[in-house]
């Protein structure tokens, strides 16, 4: 939200530039980031332009959703593996609930999100993984998917990512049936 | 004169009634308190040092003996590995999340081990998953994450005796379409560590492992263990 605000009145965006912008989101994030440019200090400056650098992504939804993308990374798997794993925090800045539905790559069949199951105690304990119909962020809340927990799972791999590589990666978000675009670094560790 | 000067020394060796505030009863209770807080406190961060990072067993007991079919086809046994430590987990290569973090965690584990307590060490990955994982795959599965680690599978029969016996679990889920290889493994993501004397010692929840050096000093306190 106020990301948006921000957006609006110091880019001077009417609601009609911006329903153009909707589709162009390199230069909805570069709009902001003239913004944070100006208002943040030296700090926010750096953190912002090391999240760029990142490639984080921002969308400002028409309907007030705002989520940001933080961290996104692939896992490098061996070659073996068709499958693989995405994880990143989504940040909803905005107060309205959004979900986490599904992505795509250009590398793989599908994408689709999932959750880590645990059932039983102890060593007899298993852990599993269920696929869901879509992953809740809260209104100005987050979500986080990271090793070991909720993910969203590559399948299909058609080439595999190689560590210290780019692809390109999409995320669907609801409502308003959101696309965002990023590249994600591919990696072996979650990045620091 | 003499009683004279009995009768002062009787009256000085008397005991002086001293203050209550004497300042020599106070330092000397304060030398005591100190030491004695002093030796509580040390002692405490020597235990907490000798404790483990993973959940100990007690008493000790030998590890079952687990004969999987390795790389090669060939039959390999944990009490092959005898004399080094064995941390060893379930788990299936079509896992795309626990199980490579689980397996990247202990490659840094290894690495963060010196050339000499490497020699020492060996990470064993079963796959619980005969059917997709063959022999060669697990291999090259394995040795990516890093080129000592291993790979053993068996016969479903095989298979279940040693999960049973290390009171592991595992059971195979369906996929959303009806292909036949179309399933994920739900299984008990644990791993074990047994010692050089090839008892099982230390158990550790999937989660543990991305502690590195604690994993590392849990490792090499079980390497200077006096053998039995």
């Amino acid at each position: 939200m106020e990301a948006e605000f921000l957006l609006r009145s110091s880019c001077g965006c009417t609601k009609g530039i911006e329903k153009n912008l909707l589709f162009d989101s390199e230069l909805r994030a570069l709009c902001v980031f003239v913004v944070k440019f100006s208002r943040l200090s030296a700090i926010g400056y750096l953190l912002f332009s090391l999240a760029l650098v990142l490639g984080a992504p921002v969308l400002l939804a028409d309907d007030q959703v705002a989520v940001t993308v933080q961290r996104p990374w692939m896992r490098a798997v061996p070659d073996v593996m068709d499958t693989t794993a995405v994880y990143m925090v989504l940040v909803n800045t905005s107060s309205t609930p959004a979900e986490l539905v599904g992505g795509s790559t250009s590398i793989a069949d599908s994408v689709a999100p999932m959750i880590t199951t645990k059932q039983g105690e102890g060593t007899k304990q298993t852990l599993g993984m269920q696929s869901v119909d879509s992953l809740k962020i809260p209104a100005h809340g987050t979500l986080i998917l990271e090793p070991d927990g909720n993910h969203l799972m590559v399948m299909g791999l058609k080439e595999h990512p190689k560590e210290g590589t780019q692809v390109d990666f999409t995320i669907k978000l609801e409502p308003g049936n959101h696309e965002i675009h990023f590249k994600i670094p591919v990696s072996r560790r979650p990045l620091k | 004169m003499s009683s004279v000067t009995q009768k002062s020394t009787l009256v000085s060796s008397a005991p002086p009634k001293r203050p209550f505030f004497d300042w020599r009863v106070w330092t000397v209770a304060g030398v005591l308190l100190v030491a004695v807080v002093l030796s509580i406190f040390l002692g405490l961060k020597q235990h907490a040092q000798q404790g483990f990072f993973g959940m100990r067993l007690f008493p000790l007991k030998a590890a079952y003996d687990f004969k999987l079919t390795g790389p090669n086809g060939a039959e390999v046994r944990l009490d092959q590995f005898r004399g080094k430590t064995v941390l060893f987990l379930f788990g299936f290569t079509h896992c795309a999340n626990v199980c490579p973090t689980s397996l990247t965690n202990l490659a840094d584990v290894y690495q963060a081990l010196t050339p000499e307590e490497r020699k020492q060490v060996q990470v064993v990955f079963i796959s619980v998953d005969p059917d997709r994982d063959k022999p060669q795959t697990l291999a090259q599965y394995v040795t990516s994450f890093d080129p000592s680690f291993v790979g053993l599978t068996a016969p479903k029969p095989t298979m279940d005796q040693t999960v049973l016996s290390y009171g592991a679990s595992y059971e195979m889920v369906a996929g959303p379409t009806n292909e036949p290889n179309d399933y994920s493994v739900n299984h008990s993501a644990y791993t074990y560590l047994v010692n050089p004397s090839g008892k099982l010692e230390l158990l550790y929840g999937n989660e543990k492992l991305a502690e590195v050096q604690r994993m590392v000093s849990d490792i090499r306190a079980v390497l200077h263990e006096p053998r039995s």
